[in-house]
């Protein structure tokens, strides 16, 4: 076959055909990278939960408990006595009580024996289950009280002893290394915030018999805090 | 005596005195156009994701026609991410796509198709030589169609439009050549020229994309390090890569971006260099509070698995990569209907599924995510503390693999300051 100037045109109009094309697309992608490099991105960042009860008045106890308390910064001294709590939270025991009525998903109530702070088994088995459902909170609050029997001294250690147990059980059960930083205690005894029958309707350890006052105030309330301070 | 033979008779015996059938030729020209066509889509495909975004590709054996596959589900997009769609990944970013040299051959291919039909006379010179060229797509269709069956375990559409014009092209070349005139080939000593006009061809748009195609932005890879990088809680599972080179990937074992990139991963010499930890973050909202949706339904349970299977985590992770489409819909049911699932195929984490120690466990996965404040999406690769950006993990990983595990991370050559 003679190579003729149609061989040549066409040899030349096929590789136009290829390069053209090519060259487009290339630069076409190029200017598109140069523009996405100016844009921030909008995907989201991981973060701890900050729900919306999470009200200025709930964060400034919480914020108080974990550093007036020795949490946060890591002092000695580990929960709040009832004193204490009364000048932190500078409210009625029944405001500071309604700052928690947000939480009765995600809140339980770990109920004692009068005069005692052992967990029994279903005490321990609702603990594990609330401290296992952490999502994204970032505080465990436990507020133990006491029945109003007995001396306001004696009724002062046994719901420091409630306090104590309950951490005790997670610190054996979940081996957290932030433990340290995630949990605040309250200890109440029956001085301030007693808990009044409304709370009969939250998640309970004992839930066989009847419900009564002095029986949810021999309890240590644990739950999960989703704010962030 | 001289015999008396007719020469027109012993022409029309040994083939035709006008050459080759001209709708043999015909046919080679339409068939390497088809081939044209495919190509280019594959390549504009690859082109469009130099710009480090996701780009929904034509995954239809009518080009045009049908929906464009903007999930990333389709076998077309596992083979356009997969290691075998680019050459000299590590040299240049997304590498040099396979389509574009396809294109440049099948052009050519069209191109003497073209040429031939236009003329009469065609000799077996000049049919022998498309057969010779015919066998070069012809061999790379077939390598690349055991690839796709055997490495990837899919076929992209648009790629067995390719597979299918190489054959038509050979065919059509061998019909040509059987039509063709026989004798004294006039044409042979020009194959030289056509070899070379066919890598003009090649090679021009290869050069032509290699000098316009975007340099990597050199400060991507300088920012981004992981915070708290230590595995406090005792989450990462360190049963993957066989390297030195800590790297930590951040995963949802129902994510099907996850499973690609941890195929590509795979795949990749240069993945086998790392240490490799996983961090599970499902994307589910039964167990992740940072997505209000779940993207991933069921994936909560899954992690449970894999993390209650200690040693055998890469076992579960597997077969849940593998069984992705079944463990959504369950998931999408319930979480009791994945836990059955999974309690099925691994009766032995029964006693473990669901109990508030793995459920604490998975919490603090997430909750390593959170101390280092990553994007809330997955996958995600850190390697020696650092992260590959997330638009580099899938065409681009090669490349800011090879410059990341040079040392310091910084890139070098092929690079913009």
């Amino acid at each position: 076959m003679r190579l003729d100037k149609l061989h040549f045109l066409l040899a030349l109009g096929t590789l136009l055909g290829v390069a053209l094309p090519a060259t487009l697309w290339t630069r076409a992608s190029a200017t598109r990278l140069t523009e996405s490099l100016n844009k921030v991105s909008d995907v989201a960042t991981a973060s701890a939960a900050n729900e919306g009860y999470c009200s200025g008045n709930l964060k400034q106890i919480l914020r108080r408990v974990l550093t007036s308390c020795g949490l946060i910064q890591g002092g000695g001294s580990r929960g709040c006595q009832p004193l204490q709590a009364r000048q932190m939270a500078a409210m009625s025991g029944g405001d500071f009580n309604s700052l928690f009525a947000p939480l009765a998903q995600r809140a339980a109530i770990v109920q004692f024996d009068q005069d005692k702070a052992d967990l029994d088994e279903a005490a321990m088995g609702l603990l594990e289950k609330t401290f296992a459902d952490q999502r994204g909170a970032s505080y465990f609050l436990v507020v133990s009280r006491a029945s109003p029997e007995g001396s306001v001294e004696h009724n002062r250690d046994l719901s420091r002893h409630r306090a104590d147990a309950v951490l005790e059980h997670i610190k054996g059960k979940f081996n957290d290394p932030e433990l340290e930083q995630e949990v605040g205690l309250l200890w109440l005894g029956e001085e301030f915030a007693q808990l009044d029958q409304e709370f009969c309707q939250w998640k309970r350890s004992r839930t066989e018999g009847a419900c009564t006052t002095a029986d949810l105030n021999r309890s240590a309330f644990i739950a999960w805090i989703d704010c962030r301070l | 005596m001289v015999p008396d033979v007719n020469p027109q008779a012993f022409v029309q015996e040994k083939g035709s005195p006008d050459g080759a059938p001209r709708a043999a030729l015909v046919a080679f020209a339409l068939f390497a156009l088809l081939g044209v066509v495919f190509s280019a889509v594959s390549t504009y495909d690859f082109v469009a994701h130099l710009d480090r975004q996701v780009h929904a590709i034509t995954c239809s054996i009518v080009p045009g026609m049908g929906p464009r596959d903007a999930a990333g589900t389709s076998g077309c997009h596992a083979v356009l991410m997969s290691p075998y769609s680019s050459v000299f990944r590590s040299l240049t970013w997304g590498g040099i796509p396979i389509a574009l040299p396809a294109l440049g051959v099948f052009a050519f291919l069209f191109f003497r198709g073209l040429d031939l039909s236009l003329r009469r006379g065609i000799d077996r010179g000049e049919t022998g030589f498309l057969i010779v060229a015919a066998l070069l797509p012809v061999a790379t269709s077939v390598i690349y169609f055991w690839i796709s069956k055997v490495e990837l375990g899919t076929v992209c559409t648009v790629c067995a439009g390719i597979y299918g014009a190489s054959l038509g092209v050979l065919v059509a070349a061998i019909w040509a050549h059987i039509g063709a005139a026989r004798g004294a080939s006039t044409s042979s000593g020009q194959w030289p020229l056509y070899f070379l006009e066919g890598c003009a061809l090649v090679l021009v748009p290869v050069m032509l994309y290699m000098v316009q195609k975007p340099p990597y932005p050199d400060t991507l890879t300088h920012k981004n390090e992981l915070r708290h990088p230590e595995d406090r809680y005792g989450v990462m599972l360190k049963n993957k890569g066989t390297g030195s080179v800590p790297a930590i990937e951040v995963l949802d074992p129902l994510c099907p971006a996850c499973k690609a990139f941890s195929q590509r991963l795979a795949a990749s010499d240069l993945g086998r260099d790392l240490a490799l930890q996983t961090v599970l973050f499902p994307l589910d909202k039964d167990c992740n509070w940072m997505v209000n949706e779940s993207l991933h339904p069921g994936s909560c349970a899954v992690s449970e698995a894999v993390l209650c299977a200690g040693e055998k985590s890469s076992v579960v992770l597997e077969w849940a990569f593998a069984h992705q489409p079944e463990l959504l819909a369950a998931g999408a049911l319930g979480q009791d209907q994945v836990y059955a699932l999974l309690k099925q195929e691994f009766p032995a984490l029964g006693t473990c599924l669901g109990l508030p120690l793995v459920r604490t466990r998975l919490n603090r996965s997430l909750r390593w995510v959170v101390s280092n404040s990553l994007p809330v999406l997955t996958p995600q690769l850190f390697v020696r503390n650092r992260k590959i950006p997330d638009e580099d993990t899938d065409l681009g990983l090669d490349f800011v693999l090879a410059r990341t595990l040079e040392g310091d991370g910084s890139t070098r050559g092929e690079v913009r300051r």
